[in-house]
């Protein structure tokens, strides 16, 4: 039935109305009129009636006047800019319902999209106005997710950042929606860009610039637990310093990934000495067999405060010579769906591909994934046969909910099936961070890890992706696994932490490795060792072999920095006391600033054994190369204090940092010093920000 | 709306009876014409009109003038037939009653059953259908008198041809 036949039908010549159906009508019409108005006529003439000044609903209410708005406007851009506004909010509360939401992964389109449809009559306009809107207020809103959550992990004001910002912020009411509202958008915006193609080479070239962003991300989401920096500590009261030494290196690349997206990191994320450490440094090897590391201990003047002295201690573990040992590995894979993201599960992929570079032929890998249910992927299979590893690698796709306890137990079972006598036995565990099923206790995972690793199996963790980075268990599986916690951001990341530094990572040369400084209260007055806040150990735990401490991998490098105030210099915090005794002068001792001890046991042994010197007043760097890499330390330890805020540097900046390391930056063969001169400038304009 | 007509409803709205029996007397045409294509059949038609007709004398002084006073009727008498909709047994045959157009009862049969369809389609299909193919109304127009978008109105209007041609299509010939 088309238009014409249905009109037809309609408009066919009806009869006229009945006329006394029409009488019959004004008349009931007529005494509904009399009755109304004859109603109106008794109550205006009663006496005293308030009825008439009384206030009464029955007027055009604001109300109505707005739902005629859409309808009812006399001009048609007016119904344009009404309409178009209530669908932006709309699509806002659609968009803000969307993202709270929690998503179970596996999401392939963004969620804005289908919102953006749900919105219905959402014009065109709208939608690009609020684009354009979340363009602007992208940057600030990010800044805003830093400074919140920042504080919700510090406790304290964090003035990381200044929300303030001249770009316009979308003129909504709830501040949330709005935030959520741009943080969809902008994941719109960047998914636009992934038509393109992004090469991988791009990616490992320059960090971060070639990942997209994925389609379902959490944000805000990224836990660390928040150590307070290590205090000044008077001689006087406490000449003694104890700590296990820590290789992790996490916090540099998570730090270094925030600031590419020109945001300052959280400061519970900065760790001091994993900035330190993430640079290779150019320390004198072991001369002799008879220690598996050499000490270097260099004294300098302290760049950001005058009269103050750097201590650095810096430990070169020996390179491996000869025949690599055979190493079973065991690949523990987080397939669960919030791994669907290109930063996460494609490039766990390729980052397994190139550990695999670094293997010998006879060394077995395996693979056991786990999401909704842990399973093997691949049954120990020697590295000979690498097409089958890369084949079970390529067949991994993301997918169902977390369930990290069972995947653990059952990479364990595995690797210990394959249990290499005198090798490396490692389960290497990738993930972004969260085990939402199976042991929810981390203590008990944590137990779980210890049992392990005194049965020879160690723990490795690479962390991937972020939102919903779960740093601070990550950090406690690897130290509890003697394994290394490195946060993988980019497959150049992936290429340092598995191919350069794979030998470091895979076979350690020294476990449990605890250093003591006993400071010297003739020549120094105060100090305070940088970073190493999660790392210290009670005094009396140096001498007990039962307290497990880091461990050094074959060619590691780790670098401690000690910042003192010699006695008698006047930038001292502390007031001189001034009833305490002063220290006996002229003892014999005058000529150390204080006395360090380190303590390591072999792999496998179970007695530490013990490596002492003095400290020396006078223990410049040995030749400009030691001066170039203490001083570089200190830029990279000053710009690690600056993101945390900056309590003890005084009123050095960011750009004395910049100086400080542009200066020493040696040779630098794979580009990590330069690439930490980038950040220093980059955290420079996101403080600006 | 012509000072003529503003000036009666002023004046019914004040209480004058001659001024609003006028009124009546002028649209009862066209609101029983509105009923007829609605309903399909006269008596209904009738006893939908009538109950307009009452529901303007109780409620033409909340008329404000802020819309065409047709567009204002139309929506009472669409409202009424609405009423007269629900309130009607809903099993009610189609073809028990008599034929409303003297001369051609099939036609008459087809409307109703055609009614009776996209009345089946959900609320606010049959007013579109009457207004904008029975009374020739624009889409704005009728979105006027029924309160709605003019986009819905003509997505309303498309749905109804989409269905019907969709049930017609298999062959069976109405």
């Amino acid at each position: 039935m088309n238009d014409e036949e249905l009109k037809q039908l309609l408009s066919r010549r009806e009869g006229a109305p009945a006329e006394e159906a029409r009488q019959r009508a004004v008349a009931a019409a007529m005494a509904a009129f009399d009755e109304e108005h004859a109603h109106e006529k008794t109550a205006s003439q009663t006496q005293g009636n308030a009825d008439s000044e009384r206030l009464t609903p029955d007027r055009t209410s604001q109300g109505s006047k707005i739902m005629n708005l859409f309808t009812a406007s006399s001009s048609p851009l007016q119904r344009w800019v009404y309409s178009g506004l209530a669908s932006a909010a709309v699509l806002v509360l659609g968009v803000f319902i969307t993202t709270q939401v929690p998503w179970q992964g596996g999401m392939d389109t963004p969620p804005v999209n289908e919102t953006a449809l749900k919105g219905g009559d959402a014009t065109r306009a709208a939608r690009d106005s609020a684009l354009e809107e979340a363009v602007a207020s992208a940057a600030p809103r990010i800044e805003l997710q830093v400074e919140e959550s920042s504080r919700a992990f510090s406790g304290s004001r964090a003035n990381v950042v200044t929300p303030e910002s001249s770009a316009p912020r979308p003129k909504l009411n709830s501040r949330a929606a709005a935030d959520a509202a741009t943080s969809r958008a902008e994941e719109v915006i960047v998914t636009g860009m992934k038509r393109a193609p992004a090469p991988a080479m791009a990616a490992a070239a320059s960090p971060l610039e070639g990942i997209v962003a994925p389609g379902y991300q959490d944000s805000g989401r990224d836990r660390f637990t928040t150590a307070d920096a290590n205090p000044v500590k008077r001689v006087a009261d406490e000449p003694v310093s104890t700590f296990s030494i820590d290789v992790d290196t996490a916090a540099y690349s998570f730090v270094r990934r925030m600031l590419n997206q020109g945001v300052l990191p959280q400061k519970a994320a900065v760790r001091v000495e994993e900035m330190i450490n993430y640079f290779p440094y150019d320390y004198p090897l072991p001369t002799g067999r008879e220690a598996p590391f050499s000490t270097t201990v260099s004294v300098l003047d302290s760049p950001w405060k005058t009269g103050n002295k750097l201590v650095h201690i810096g430990i070169q573990g020996f390179e491996l010579q000869g025949a690599q040992p055979r190493s079973n590995l065991v690949f523990l894979l987080d397939v669960s769906g919030s791994m669907n993201s290109p930063d996460k599960l494609p490039l766990v992929k390729q980052s397994m591909a190139l550990l695999l570079s670094r293997l010998q032929a006879e060394d077995t890998v395996s693979i056991v994934v786990y999401a909704g249910a842990a399973g093997t992927v691949l049954e120990p299979t020697p590295v000979k046969e690498k097409q089958k590893i890369l084949d079970a690698l390529n067949r991994l796709q993301a997918g169902g909910s977390t369930a990290g306890a069972a995947g653990i137990q059952l990479a364990y079972q595995v690797a210990e099936s394959q249990f290499v006598e005198d090798g490396v036995n490692r389960v290497v565990l990738a993930t972004d961070g969260d085990f939402n099923v199976g042991i929810h206790n981390p203590e008990e995972l944590k137990g779980f890890v210890e049992r392990k690793r005194d049965a020879g199996v160690y723990l490795s963790v690479l962390g991937f992706g972020q939102g919903n980075y779960h740093d601070a268990l990550m950090q406690q599986l690897a130290q509890n696994g003697n394994g290394v916690a490195a946060y993988i951001d980019t497959l150049g990341e992936a290429q340092k932490v598995l191919v350069h530094e794979a030998t470091s990572a895979l076979f350690p040369i020294a476990n449990d490795v605890k250093i003591q400084v006993e400071f010297n209260p003739q020549t120094v007055s105060e100090y305070r060792l940088l970073g190493y806040e999660t790392r210290q150990l009670a005094e009396e735990d140096f001498n007990n072999d039962a307290v497990d401490a880091g461990d050094i991998g074959a060619g590691h490098s780790v670098t401690a920095i000690y910042e003192i105030t010699p006695a008698g210099s006047d930038s001292a915090v502390y007031e001189p006391s001034r009833y305490r005794e002063q220290a006996a002068a002229g003892s014999g001792k005058g000529s150390e600033y204080g006395f360090l001890k380190l303590r390591y046991k072999l792999p496998g042994e179970q007695d530490s054994k013990l490596i002492s010197r003095p400290i020396r007043i006078d223990a410049d760097p040995a030749d400009a190369a030691q001066l170039r890499e203490a001083r570089f330390a200190s830029a990279v330890a000053g710009f690690g204090e600056l993101l945390r805020g900056g309590k003890y540097t005084a009123d050095w900046n960011y750009s004395d940092a910049l100086q400080l390391a542009q200066a020493n930056r040696g040779d630098d063969p794979y580009g990590y010093r330069a690439e930490l001169v980038q950040l220093i400038r980059k955290a420079e304009v996101a403080q600006a920000m | 709306m012509s000072s003529e007509l503003e000036d009666r409803i002023r004046r019914a709205q004040r209480g004058d009876r001659e001024a609003f029996s006028r009124l009546v007397e002028d649209h009862y045409a066209s609101m029983y014409r509105f009923a007829l294509k609605y309903c399909g059949q006269r008596a209904d038609a009738e006893d939908i009109t009538q109950q307009a007709c009452i529901k303007l004398a109780r409620s033409l002084g909340q008329f404000r003038f802020q819309a065409a006073f047709t567009t204002w009727l139309y929506r009472l008498v669409v409202n009424c037939a609405l009423d007269w909709q629900r309130a009607r047994r809903p099993a009610e045959p189609i073809d028990s009653a008599e034929p409303v157009y003297e001369e051609s009862p099939d036609s008459a049969l087809l409307l109703r059953q055609v009614m009776a369809r996209v009345q089946a389609m959900g609320e606010g299909y049959c007013e579109t259908l009457v207004l904008v193919l029975g009374e020739g109304f624009s889409h704005a127009e009728a979105a006027a008198v029924l309160e709605v978008k003019e986009s819905t109105v003509s997505w309303r209007l498309h749905e109804i041809r989409k269905r019907l041609q969709r049930e017609h299509q298999p062959g069976v010939e109405v």
